[in-house]
């Protein structure tokens, strides 16, 4: 197993490949069977390469909600490249500064992609779709468990994400220990309204189609009840989602009224969903297990889950870890602590990847020792489940997009008028979490929070701006974030 | 109508950030990136609170272009000022 040189991923997906292994775009209703694919992934791979590209290269694939975006990742990966993946809707932002940070020789889009700045940056633009060939005509690039797979982006359309070192076997380790914990079997139909390029979106396709099962894209969730419907005409047994999309469904959708007999599963994770809206959801629809789960892109995907059996006696926990993962809770010291007792969040497990790409300052404080620095804190109750208790000190997820309160108070700051500025997060009914600012002001009050209001992009949801005459700080002179939680 | 299709536009311009000029009836949510299903949501409040209507689930499946849009907004509309009435 270690060492040898057959680790190739996206080589084991294709030998994995089943009868139910579709990939269904429901928008079009293309549908590309399980016999197809293996041809069209080694299709992929022979153009990358006859483009000029050579193993171990970076290549950015454009993710958007379809299957060819799928075929490109896998394609490239099943050559020996390494895929960059970027979201579609933040090709224009982020793409220039994820292809600069990863040095890639290479963009690919889909079909009709607008990307007008490959050329202006002297790297090949490749779009759309290759002719099929017969896989045992190319076989997978050789590689090593510990060979790098994928760079993950860690953040959504927000600044310019890290990326992620993901090996092989990292994406084995993960998808093995997924499909055990969801016991998902060779009939498996999941229902993807994210793309690849979020750990999430891949972490489903990969442990569907590990298992023999198949993959519906659904780029409609504006209309919830087309993706709702969708899942019904094509069977749908799995369903993911971060918390804003529950939200939608429940207060958006007809999820009351259009029944889904063929649902197992719903899966949960990017963000804590509130203890009430997983409760409703569970009495909508009894007959889907709700699966509760915690994750990062830096361990691949998934970190944690409660067993949907436990879930009503543990309802605001994030549960156990998967199976071949280590979790410890520890102090500002990196002492163990105790049941009961709250701090950071660390992991270590074959899941854990070996770093950030060209970042060794950032690799070596966040996975340093072997052990992965999450960020978040959490408490363990006697059962050893984890409770988290602040997501994180240094970060809000708006719409499963991570934001820094380091960069929305340097962007606040810059607002004529503003003082002094801290940002906080608080509760939202749809975006999962928002922003709520607090500002000491130079100039009349309402003037500076109108103009600190028109200056945050539309993607950062803020719910109030209050104008106090000093804000809470630490006795080191920090901004005291915890105070300001309840004052939000 | 025609007033109507500005105020629209004018939604859609201050939810989504675009140029309202870009905004033709047969926009959909391919042609403008920012029109996911977190923008549906945000969009239908900014018509809402322009309107002073409020949409129901059906209304919100309904509104799949701006034609569209236009003619949910145009039956809220009438049915405010019919109550008024």
């Amino acid at each position: 197993m270690c060492g040898s040189n057959d680790s190739n991923f996206a080589g084991r997906l294709l030998r994995r490949l089943g009868k139910n292994s579709h990939l269904i775009d429901a928008a079009t209703g293309q549908t590309l069977s399980g016999k197809e694919i293996p041809g069209l992934i080694a299709g992929f791979a022979a153009g990358f390469l006859s483009a000029g590209l050579q193993a171990g290269e970076r290549v950015l694939i454009s993710c958007g909600l379809s299957p060819a975006s799928t075929l490109a990742y896998l394609g490239a990966m099943y050559a020996g490249l390494v895929p960059v993946l970027v979201d579609e809707r933040a090709l224009a932002t982020s793409g220039e500064p994820i292809l600069a940070r990863a040095r890639a020789k290479a963009v690919w889009v889909g079909k009709g992609v607008q990307c007008d700045w490959a050329r202006r940056n002297g790297v090949t633009q490749i779009e759309g779709n290759f002719d099929a060939r017969p896989a045992h005509s190319l076989p997978p690039a050789p590689c090593k468990e510990e060979d790098l797979a994928v760079l993950m982006p860690t953040s959504g359309s927000t600044g310019v994400p890290r990326l992620v070192m993901v090996s092989h076997g990292n994406l084995r380790a993960n998808t093995e220990a997924i499909v055990q914990s969801q016991c998902l079997g060779p009939d498996e139909k999941a229902m993807l309204i994210m793309p690849v390029s979020y750990c999430f979106g891949a972490s489903v396709m990969h442990s569907h189609l590990y298992q023999g099962g198949g993959v519906v894209f659904d780029s409609r969730f504006m209309f919830p009840d087309k993706v709702l419907r969708a899942m019904n005409t094509y069977g749908c047994t799995t369903f993911a989602g971060v918390p804003s999309v529950y939200n939608i469904l429940l207060r958006r959708s007809n999820l009351r009224s259009i029944q889904l007999p063929e649902l197992r599963r719903f899966l949960q994770a990017g963000g804590a969903l509130a203890p009430e809206s997983v409760r409703e959801m569970r009495g909508i629809v009894p007959t889907a297990e709700f699966f509760v789960m915690y994750g990062q892109t830096e361990a691949t995907a998934r970190i944690t889950y409660v067993p949907p059996d436990r879930l009503g006696e543990k309802l605001g926990s994030v549960g156990l870890p998967m199976d071949n993962l280590m979790i410890r809770v520890v102090d500002g010291e990196g002492r163990e602590l105790a049941a009961g007792q709250t701090g950071e969040i660390q992991v270590r497990g074959p899941s854990v990847c070996s770093g950030y790409f060209d970042d060794l300052e950032a690799t070596e404080r966040k996975f340093g020792d072997g052990w992965l620095k999450t960020g978040d804190f959490a408490c363990r109750d006697a059962e050893g489940y984890l409770w988290i208790r602040g997501r994180t000190s240094e970060f809000i997820k708006i719409r499963g997009v991570r934001v820094s309160f380091g960069e929305v108070e340097t962007k606040v700051a810059g607002v004529p008028g503003v003082y002094e500025c801290a940002a906080t997060a608080t509760r939202h009914p749809e975006a999962g979490e928002a922003l709520a600012l607090f500002i000491v002001a130079d100039d009349g009050p309402s003037i500076v929070a109108e103009r600190v209001r028109r200056a945050l992009p539309p993607q950062w949801t803020c719910v109030s701006v209050r104008v106090v005459p000093e804000l809470p700080k630490t006795e080191n002179g920090k901004i005291a974030r915890s105070q300001l939680r309840t004052m939000a | 109508m025609e007033e109507l299709l500005v105020k629209v536009k004018a939604a859609f311009s201050s939810t989504f950030d675009i140029d309202p000029q870009t905004i033709t009836l047969d926009s959909t949510p391919s042609d403008i990136p920012a029109w996911d299903s977190m923008g549906h949501v945000e969009l239908a409040s900014s018509l809402e609170h322009a309107f002073g209507v409020s949409f129901d689930v059906d209304d919100l499946m309904a509104m799949e272009n701006v034609k569209e849009i236009c003619r949910v907004v145009q039956s809220k509309v009438g049915k405010v000022q019919g109550v008024r009435v």
